[in-house]
């Protein structure tokens, strides 16, 4: 519409000038009408493209789970310095939206695997086998989360308490260093399974979203320096079978 | 320039003004959150004893306890307890027991101090936090004969909270954890002390 317009307002005006002269003014003021009103659009999609985006990837960025900042030992992440005072701006983030009260430097450390040893998720439907030994700590639990299933649990405990023996009782989530079964090393094994399997069986958690394994080290003295922390000290995760 | 290039230099300051946009609002939102733990800490600030936030649920049902922490160690119970230094110096109490038990501080950027259980004196750990001119002002009329045991700990703001996490390593121990997580106390301390 509007170069059209132009574009019929021109030929009356360049009617004296030479042949080639004519052709550029009449481009210019057809850009420069162009520009106008053209310049407010494009404004406008740049600042809603700006607003949008930046919005949207800061809200991923900060949905729970830590973007960056840990410490990689084969499939576990030891984050050292989520409780410190110098936490990156994401992980305050983070904690502020979810109201997590982080582990402190100085009272443990926490370690967290989304796949195996050999790199693949961590697969609701397979059973893995958590091995080895943990750095030094004074204590360590061993958890197995799932997103999602957090409402479950909070529906449970709001119910009324079961009488004793008309409900089973609720599945197990995790293991703390005490309780776990040892080898004569002094090693441990726990299977995570969605069926039952004789030893340390941890359930694998039910509802939907990724599985989630927890190291949580109580009273180490890795906190301070991860330096400590070494490739081997940790767990090993290795996929047994698949169905 | 062509339209085409004008469109391409709209886009890129579209992107430029969007990671301008991320930065704020991360860290914009520990400001302008209102769910983090410190607010709802807050809740607590007339209590003298802290508050059961997660129930250690190792054996048996979880004891009702104000859920909004998100998903954590199944065996661990929390209690938290705010302060606020306007009203004097805070000294927190806890009596430990045979279970793994520790206590952090937290201001309003994250922990500042934390303390495990190893620490007790004679089975209580006793911490008196303060401001810097609350602190100057203790050593300024402080008895020079008398020696003051008290671990003082200068916080970096005069809001905050202390976090008690205490572990129930067997499914036995699920209720003392609970009980120990919830008996801190953290009272004002009196001047004349």
């Amino acid at each position: 519409m509007l170069t059209e317009k132009v574009a019929l307002l021109a030929p009356g005006r360049a009617a004296s000038p030479g042949p080639r002269h004519p052709a550029r003014p009449r481009l210019l003021r057809g850009f420069a009408r162009l520009r106008r009103v053209g310049t407010v659009g494009l404004v406008l999609y740049a600042l809603a493209l700006g607003a949008v985006l930046g919005l949207a990837s800061a809200n991923w960025a900060t949905r729970g789970r830590y973007p960056f900042g840990g410490v990689v030992l084969n499939a576990w992440t030891a984050w050292p310095k989520i409780g410190s005072r110098d936490a990156d701006p994401y992980v305050r983030a983070i904690h502020a939206r979810t109201g997590e009260i982080p582990l402190a430097l100085g009272e443990g450390l926490l370690l967290t695997a989304l796949t195996d040893d050999a790199g693949r998720r961590l697969d609701p439907s397979c059973r893995y086998r958590v091995a080895g030994a943990t750095p030094p700590a004074r204590a360590w639990t061993l958890s197995v989360e799932r997103r999602g299933h957090a409402k479950h649990t909070a529906k449970d405990a709001a119910s009324p308490a079961p009488q004793a023996g008309s409900a089973p009782p609720p599945p197990r989530t995790g293991f703390t260093s005490t309780e776990v079964l040892r080898d004569r090393d002094g090693r441990f094994s726990v299977i995570v399974s969605p069926a039952v399997r004789p030893g340390n069986w941890l359930p694998m958690p039910e509802g939907d979203g990724s599985i989630r394994l927890v190291l949580r080290l109580y009273d180490t003295p890795v906190a301070a320096s991860t330096g400590v922390l070494e490739r081997e000290g940790v767990p090993s995760i290795t996929r047994e079978d698949c169905p | 320039m062509t339209p085409l290039g004008r469109f391409i230099l709209a886009t890129l300051c579209g992107l430029v003004l969007a990671g301008l946009v991320h930065v704020a609002t991360v860290l914009a939102i520990p400001y302008l959150a209102a769910g983090n733990a410190m607010a709802r800490a807050r809740a607590t600030l007339a209590n003298d004893t802290s508050v059961l936030v997660h129930a250690a649920e190792t054996g048996g049902p979880a004891e009702a306890a104000e859920g909004w922490l998100p998903p954590q160690d199944p065996a661990v119970a929390v209690g938290v307890c705010a302060y606020d230094l306007d009203d004097g110096p805070v000294r927190i109490t806890a009596e430990t027991g045979p279970l793994l038990e520790t206590i952090a501080l937290h201001g309003r950027n994250g922990a500042y101090y934390a303390i495990t259980d190893q620490a007790a004196v004679r089975g209580t750990v006793e911490l008196v936090i303060m401001t810097r001119r609350q602190f100057d002002e203790a050593l300024a009329t402080a008895d020079e004969d008398e020696r003051n045991r008290d671990v003082r700990i200068i916080a970096p703001s005069r809001q905050g909270f202390v976090s008690v996490r205490v572990l129930a390593a067997l499914p036995s121990q699920q209720a003392q954890a609970n009980e120990a997580a919830r008996s801190v106390s953290c009272t004002i301390d009196g001047p004349d002390e």
